[in-house]
């Protein structure tokens, strides 16, 4: 409740690998502080996305206020801020992390330090957060917490007596836990009499309440009646409620320095009141706002049509609907030879780009075929032309008028058992990777550093790398430059018509096995139809590829059952549902799965 | 347009193997349920006579009196009976002799109504034609489905060719009206020439009526189904295994030619394409499953058995021991009704049932009824042609045979 005073509140989040038991020990806090009524209590409170239980994964950030009588006999407030665990939602991290003033480091007493918790931890380290370590899993028979101890402490320099052992699923080391997160991370110290200043680190949209950012108030006081200010966009509302997370909104009066908690603004559009924004008072607004976040950029595009061209209509306004709650995608209008109008989005990432097209088909009923994915390259025209932006294939000049592509690179962290450093190294290299060094976390683990071309990872790198290490392997990345490349568009026709959904931009070196792989890859994937359908694989107009759909010849129904009518209309029925979840192109239908099997053109 | 009708014909199932095939999916009890000392098959004749009744009582409930006349329609006799399985023949002669007569005293037959009986070839299955015959039986199915050797022995049948050539013959002399085969396509294992063989082995033998199915084999087997009641039964493991090896012996195009080949040698010998799977010598049509195809009513009974009254399709829970306890309780067995359709739906389904057969549909009913596009459709792609006999009225191709669920599932 807003009666615990500054001194007594503590901001902290949860850094953990998916898998490593970060939903159990936050359900685990909230039943140990009483704060969700045991009935209700669901496995991964937090999770409440049907997508994020059905994943194992946190998609979106989420915060939740623990009231804590700690061994001193006082009531704390612990307010904690879930973050995603997914590389392609390393930014919410971020954003969450600076809304923090300490964080719970859960680590697999088992499995030893990941990629990307390596990588959040760094950056937790940096905005100067303490860090609680927390050994979980100890009561597994191939728990060594003596060895990530280690570990720890060789790369992260965490001493081996801060560290928590802690079974979350039998509810060893929560009060250990809980009193580390009172005795060790400090109280937030924002001037209470300040002009206010409250970092927005996540919002969603409300149909009722408008846009409802959440915020950590840094300096000042949110009060209910007074209007406020939303720095950088400039837009102005008297808050409609605010509240604090238990974890359903618990409206207050007033939040304080120090709080976590919600404003809803009433504001239609996101765009009045972006993440990273800073809230203030209208009447005696802050000097200066917080500093902020770096925007996150897409570094995945795809374009999303709708099944039915009736749709399209109603594409659009799922599109801009879901975007209130995920301002990190972007949409534009796009419209394709093959697959008519639709929308070209940009995504975070692989996984992103799956969640979107998932929550659009379950949130919204829609039907959807998405393009093949691409990244964003830099098109340099010649004759002075100057340079062009583009992320879809479809897009590239011919090339009498390029003078030359750039692509983007990332730089990749790989965290893996030793025994798979060959294996990533081949796999790495064969997809254009230039190794640039490796280093020991103890003597069975390595992290290896890679520069290597976006296009490269988006395409099956990561499940490669999941599969090639039976899972051990960890990946983090962050984007690096763009550099030049001697690229080729591959292009698909299907039934002697160019598709332009199915293009791809390709390494020119790959190119002929990668047309042949898709060729073939695409035969399996669409299905007999009415006639023969060739599929054609070229560059620049050269056919490199060639294979044939075969005629459907035989598709009749056996014996009737007695009079089993209803068994021959379900069989029908079933054959038209396949073929509603097909794209019509020209007279051939083709799946949702052929459109991505350009991630797939490995020969295996 | 879908209103509840008196029954025109009556299926009557009877669920017994002496052994069951891997490919089957209707609903079957085999082993010693079937046969012997522990055959229930005393218990089921008691309890499906006692179905004919309640349903005859029903059926009188909603009609009227046989002969009587209600919302101008008159309650006449049966046409058909059919006793399908499973396997029928296994009925000893005189339980065979008192269902027919059960049925006729409830339902009524109407003179010269078909009454068939399924039987298998097989020296210990096929039963006594003479006395079937006598009990009021016009019409044989045979089971044959092959008459290769090894195609046989691969589907796990009882029986070889000379059973099927003994079984016509004892019909023949038992006197029945019309003798029918079945024989399946698209066998694993088999080749366009052996099939060809077997099919020539079959006309040899002259029967009146022949049905081709293509072997299907759904991966989930008969689970498949719709309804949450039981009218079905679980497939079984062997059976599961068996059917995920075959159907990787089989192939499409060698299927195809397997059916094409019907077309030149069937007509050949006498007999004219009348249904997708059937061909029939100038009158011996199946009068009992022309009246599935034309959506008319007919009662069913026994376990797993499906009716239909004009507007609601029903069916009988599939297993034998709820639908036998509640007959001997007195009580109508449990079962599942289909959700009402609509009439948007009913004239889908009965144009999906017409096309079937060679009368096919009339153009501008179908047009009238919104289905043009379906019909464009099919025409465009050959699997529809006008009627040889009547321009106003379309027909399925060969092509539109083979590739018929193409088209039909542009209609339901």
């Amino acid at each position: 409740m807003s009666n615990i005073p500054q001194s007594r509140q503590r901001n902290f989040s949860i850094i953990a690998h998916i898998d490593h038991g970060k939903s159990t020990l936050a359900d685990r806090l909230l039943e140990a502080t009483h704060t969700v009524d045991p009935r209700q209590m669901t496995s991964q409170v937090l999770d409440s996305m049907d997508l994020e239980r059905e994943k194992g994964i946190t998609i979106k950030a989420r915060a939740v206020r623990l009231e804590y009588v700690a061994s001193d006999g006082l009531t704390y407030g612990l307010n904690l801020i879930d973050t995603p665990g997914h590389v392609d939602f390393a930014y919410e991290v971020s954003r969450s992390l600076q809304a923090c003033d300490g964080a719970i480091l859960v680590v697999d007493a088992s499995q030893g330090i990941e990629a990307q918790t390596l990588a959040n931890v760094h950056l937790a380290m940096k905005m100067g957060l303490h860090i609680i370590p927390v050994l979980n899993k100890i009561d597994l028979p191939a728990s060594d917490p003596e060895a990530v101890m280690n570990e720890l402490e060789e790369t992260l320099a965490i001493p081996r007596e801060e560290v928590i052992l802690a079974s979350a699923k039998e509810g060893k080391g929560i009060p250990e836990i809980l009193e580390a997160l009172v005795k060790r991370i400090p109280a937030p110290s924002g001037p209470l009499d300040a002009p206010l200043k409250a970092l927005v680190f996540d919002s969603h949209y409300d149909t009722y309440k408008g846009v409802v950012n959440y915020v950590r108030v840094q300096e000042g006081r949110l009060k209910m009646g007074e209007a406020i200010t939303m720095m950088g966009s400039g837009a102005q509302c008297v808050p409609v409620e605010i509240g604090y997370f238990r974890p359903q909104h618990v409206p207050v009066q007033e939040l304080q320095a120090g709080e976590v908690g919600y404003v809803a603004t009433g504001l239609k559009s996101v765009r009045d009141a972006r993440v990273g924004d800073t809230v203030t008072t209208t009447m005696s607004p802050a000097a200066e706002p917080l500093p902020g976040y770096q925007v996150a950029l897409p570094l995945v595009f795809a374009g999303l049509y709708p099944l039915s061209g009736e749709d399209y209509p109603a594409l659009r306004e799922a599109l801009e609907k879901l975007h209130l709650n995920d301002a990190s995608f972007t949409f534009e209008a796009e419209s394709s030879a093959a697959l008519g109008f639709g929308f070209r989005c940009g995504f975070l990432g692989l996984l992103h780009m799956e969640i979107v097209q998932e929550r659009l088909e379950r949130e919204f009923t829609l039907q959807l075929i998405a393009s093949a994915p691409s990244c964003k390259y830099q098109v340099h025209l010649n004759n002075n032309k100057g340079e062009m932006l583009i992320n879809n294939p479809a897009q590239l000049p011919s090339p009498n008028h390029i003078d030359e592509i750039r692509e983007p690179w990332v730089n990749a962290s790989i965290v893996t058992p030793t025994t798979y450093i060959g294996t990533i190294m081949d796999l790495s290299t064969d997809k254009r990777g230039i190794f640039d060094g490796m280093e020991y976390l103890d003597e069975k683990r390595v992290v290896m550093s890679f520069q290597i071309p976006l296009a490269e990872l988006i395409v099956d790198y990561f499940d490669q790398l999941k599969s090639r290490t039976k899972g051990y392997a960890s990946l983090d990345y962050v984007e690096s430059e763009y550099r030049v490349a001697p690229l080729v568009k591959l292009d698909i026709l299907v039934n002697g018509e160019p598709v332009d959904a199915l293009s791809t931009i390709i390494h020119r070196d790959r190119a002929q096995s990668a047309g042949r792989v898709l060729a073939s890859k695409l035969k399996e994937l669409i299905p007999r139809q009415m006639f023969e359908v060739p599929i054609q694989a070229a560059i620049g107009g050269t056919i490199i590829a060639r294979e044939t759909v075969k005629a459907v010849r035989k598709n009749v129904l056996a014996k009737c059952y007695g009079g089993d009518i209803t068994r021959k209309k379900k069989l029908l029925e079933k054959q038209k549902e396949g073929k509603e979840r097909m794209k019509r192109v020209g007279s051939v239908e083709i799946p949702q799965e052929a459109f991505l099997a350009v991630l797939r053109t490995d020969a295996d | 347009m879908q209103r509840a009708q008196p029954p025109r014909g009556l299926y009557l199932h009877v669920p017994f193997c002496r052994s069951l095939c891997p490919y089957c999916d209707f609903v079957v009890i085999a082993g010693a349920a079937a046969f012997g000392p522990r055959s229930r098959m005393g218990g089921y004749v008691s309890a499906v006579e006692r179905e004919i009744d309640l349903r005859a009582s029903a059926s009188v409930a909603a009609f009227g009196a046989l002969g009587g006349v209600r919302d101008d329609v008159q309650r006449a006799p049966l046409e058909t009976l059919y006793l399908g399985g499973g396997t029928p023949s296994l009925l000893p002669a005189e339980q065979l002799a008192s269902l027919i007569s059960r049925v006729r005293d409830r339902f009524g037959l109407a003179s010269g109504a078909e009454v068939t009986l399924e039987c298998n070839p097989g020296a210990d299955e096929r039963g006594d034609f003479t006395a079937a015959v006598q009990a009021g039986v016009t019409r044989f199915s045979i089971g044959a489905q092959s008459m290769d050797v090894a195609a046989l022995r691969e589907l796990g049948r009882r029986h070889g060719p000379d059973d099927v050539a003994e079984s016509i013959a004892a019909a023949r002399a038992a006197g029945a009206t019309s003798v029918s085969i079945d024989l399946l396509a698209d066998l694993p294992g088999v080749t366009l020439e052996s099939w060809a063989g077997s099919l020539d082995a079959a006309l040899a033998l002259q029967p009146d009526h022949i049905s081709v199915y293509a072997l299907t084999l759904a991966a989930g087997g008969a689970d498949e189904g719709e309804g949450s009641v039981d009218d079905r039964l679980a497939t079984p493991a062997g059976a599961l295994a068996w059917r995920r090896r075959a159907a990787a012996e089989q192939d499409e195009e060698r299927g195809a030619q397997e059916l094409e080949l019907l077309n030149t040698r069937l007509p050949a010998a006498g007999f004219n394409w009348y249904e997708i799977s059937n061909w029939a010598r100038e009158g011996h049509t199946s009068r009992h499953n022309r009246l599935y195809w034309e959506r008319a009513s007919v009662e069913a009974v026994g376990p797993g058995a499906h009716a239909f009254d004009g507007a609601t399709r029903r069916w009988n829970s599939a297993n034998l021991d709820a639908w036998e306890g509640a007959l001997m309780s007195g009580e109508l067995p449990p079962g599942g009704a289909a959700a009402p359709i609509s009439d948007r739906d009913a004239v889908a389904e009965g144009l999906v049932l017409s096309l079937r057969m060679s009368s096919g549909v009339d153009r501008e009913a179908v047009v009238a009824a919104g289905f043009a596009e379906a019909l464009d459709w099919g025409e465009a792609n050959g699997l529809l042609l006008p009627h040889p006999e009547d321009a106003a009225r379309v027909q399925l191709t060969m092509r539109g045979r083979l590739l018929s669920n193409e088209l039909f599932s542009r209609i339901v």
